[in-house]
């Protein structure tokens, strides 16, 4: 009897927790759905009044549909460009016998020791001197080899039997055809994880793009949603409506595939996403 | 590989077959040289080439359009050192970094007991927890500025219920970095929830159960038995959360309206370098702001490992 008392106090206090963390989000749910004069109460009342009026007037205030565009393009754009550096430099560093591979790969992995405050300024710096502020380019192009994917990738591809090489190798198979049509088919798992983890951080990235990027036409959501905050911070309803449209697709993509982030995490694959 | 080494010693003793040789491992190594070229073209570009700019960069006057650089010397460090701005950044950030490392760590540790000794919504609660990692710093930043609304927000309405004297947190110097904390242990734990879990799986449990025979209590277990287990784990997550507190910008940045504000009580030395970089267009001076915020980077993560080598049980 104590027991299952015991048992059930632990499930509730652990929902209780759980369900607590999505408070925030839901407090700008509530917000977002007011009718106006419902807004500033104390205590603040938690009920849904289902005023969607604020969201299509949000939308309108924004070219938002271009800011997600943008989002996508960029986050698409570093996803193929990173995982395609990645996969080539983790094969060789792998499946090909070279002098000098232990210190090409131990120079990679310095990477991971300097804090990316080193390198924010004089990124932005030579970005200007290659005349790329301001562009997709600037934004896709810094994360372009990504220490972490090569690290994860080079890791699965030694966990292969090398016998799979050298069988194809006597049947004259050269490394690029090995590579695509034996390694790579075998390594999407890892591919996926890695380029989910692109993604989420491309969505979430702040800092980077509000650097090097001034005219809206190039922005990602973030700093767009950035400049809503500021334009129209006396507007909760509109702020809370924004907000959530335009974290709803990360949180959409969270659910759907928090399999794999989770799997990631603990095989201490997340540890730069 | 020993059938191998036979075979080649059997060929090697003609001289057609070690110029083969020698022609395939050419061949071998540019084709690696040239998987490699990429990755290495981009990290020479935008990590290894800028990293030893920081440095050059902080000892100039440096404009962006190039005119009237002059050299600077160590005036750019001394004039950051005396700036008490900068001073002040130092303190919020290790302030910040002081709430931030053993809150999570407490807290990642005591979530994932609670949800590792649910046998109910297991996979759920752990997906609520982790949901908030996944979530743009911005995008989230709006319920947490209702939260610590001073007039109707929930964290004086919580304060009020149990009787304390209401907060106003993000509008008050001393509060607002604890509220930007506050802000951040929801956002991060849930990824130190699921890396204490992934470790508390790997605690065998005959051990645990040999200790419960033996009349060890639950708290006696947790700390004589669990915690030294995982304590690896733990370190990891001091470590990854210390470096993760020091580089704090995005969530200062939402929360502050990206201010820094009140009176610099929440402008990190991160949001403070952007803010010189980029909106003051001192791109040297914040140089060497950066440089000394790296330098202290390196000089933790060092002291940490050598700390760690002392401190965690590996077995």
């Amino acid at each position: 009897m104590i027991k299952t008392v015991r048992g059930f106090v632990r499930n509730l206090t652990a929902l209780v927790v759980g369900l607590s963390f999505l408070l925030p989000l839901y407090i700008a749910l509530v917000t977002s759905l007011d009718t106006k004069a419902d807004v500033f109460t104390f205590p603040p009342h938690m009920t849904l009044d289902w005023q969607w009026q604020v969201y299509s007037r949000a939308w309108r205030m924004f070219r938002w549909l271009m800011y997600f565009g943008n989002t996508l393009l960029i986050a698409g754009l570093t996803i193929v460009i990173t995982l395609t550096v990645s996969i080539l430099a983790a094969y060789a560093l792998s499946f090909i016998e070279f002098r000098g591979r232990e210190l090409i790969f131990g120079l990679i992995l310095l990477v991971v020791m300097i804090p990316s405050e080193a390198h924010l300024i004089p990124n932005f710096v030579l970005l200007n001197f290659m005349n790329l502020l301001d562009t997709y380019a600037a934004q896709i192009l810094p994360y372009g080899a990504s220490v972490f994917g090569i690290f994860l990738l080079r890791q699965f591809f030694l966990s292969l039997p090398k016998d799979y090489w050298e069988a194809a190798r006597i049947d004259g198979c050269g490394h690029l055809r090995f590579l695509w049509s034996i390694a790579l088919p075998l390594c999407r798992p890892v591919l996926f994880t890695i380029g989910l983890y692109i993604f989420i951080g491309s969505w979430n990235s702040l800092l980077w793009p509000l650097m090097v990027t001034q005219s809206h036409n190039v922005q990602p959501v973030e700093v767009a949603l950035a400049r809503f905050l500021e334009n129209n911070s006396v507007d909760w309803r509109r702020l809370s409506a924004a907000s959530i449209f335009t974290t709803l697709p990360v949180i959409g993509i969270f659910l759907l595939l928090q399999k794999h982030i989770i799997r990631g995490i603990s095989r201490g694959e997340g540890i730069q996403g | 590989m020993s059938v191998k080494t036979e075979h080649l010693t059997y060929y090697q003793s003609t001289l057609a077959a070690r110029r083969a040789l020698r022609r395939r491992r050419m061949r071998e190594l540019l084709t690696a040289l040239l998987f490699l070229l990429p990755a290495l073209a981009f990290l020479t570009v935008f990590v290894y080439v800028p990293s030893v700019m920081a440095f050059t960069l902080a000892f100039w006057h440096y404009h962006l359009l190039g005119v009237n650089t002059t050299w600077a010397g160590w005036s750019n460090f001394s004039d950051a050192l005396q700036f008490n701005v900068f001073q002040q950044s130092l303190a919020n950030t290790a302030f910040y970094a002081a709430m931030m490392v053993p809150g999570i760590v407490v807290l990642s540790i005591a979530i994932a007991l609670l949800i590792n000794r649910v046998s109910r919504f297991y996979s759920f609660i752990r997906t609520l927890v982790l949901l908030p990692y996944a979530t743009p710093a911005i995008g989230t930043a709006i319920g947490w500025l209702w939260i610590f609304d001073p007039t109707y927000g929930l964290a004086n309405g919580l304060l009020h219920a149990v009787g304390l004297p209401a907060s106003q947190w993000l509008q008050s110097p001393a509060m607002a970095m604890p509220a930007v904390a506050i802000y951040s242990l929801w956002h991060g734990v849930g990824f130190d929830v699921v890396v204490v879990m992934s470790a508390l799986a790997g605690v065998p449990r005959g051990v645990l159960e040999a200790a419960a025979v033996d009349g060890a209590g639950a708290m006696r277990r947790f700390f004589r038995v669990t915690l030294p287990l995982i304590s690896p784990t733990v370190f990891f997550i001091v470590v990854v959360t210390t470096i993760g507190a020091l580089q704090s910008f995005a969530q200062v940045y939402a929360l502050s309206g990206g201010t820094g504000g009140p009176e610099y009580a929440t402008t990190t030395t991160l949001f403070l370098i952007y803010e010189t970089a980029f909106v003051y267009n001192h791109y040297s001076y914040a140089s060497a702001m950066a440089v000394i915020l790296v330098l202290i980077i390196l000089a933790l993560t060092l002291l940490q490992r050598w700390m760690g080598k002392r401190m965690v049980f590996y077995q």
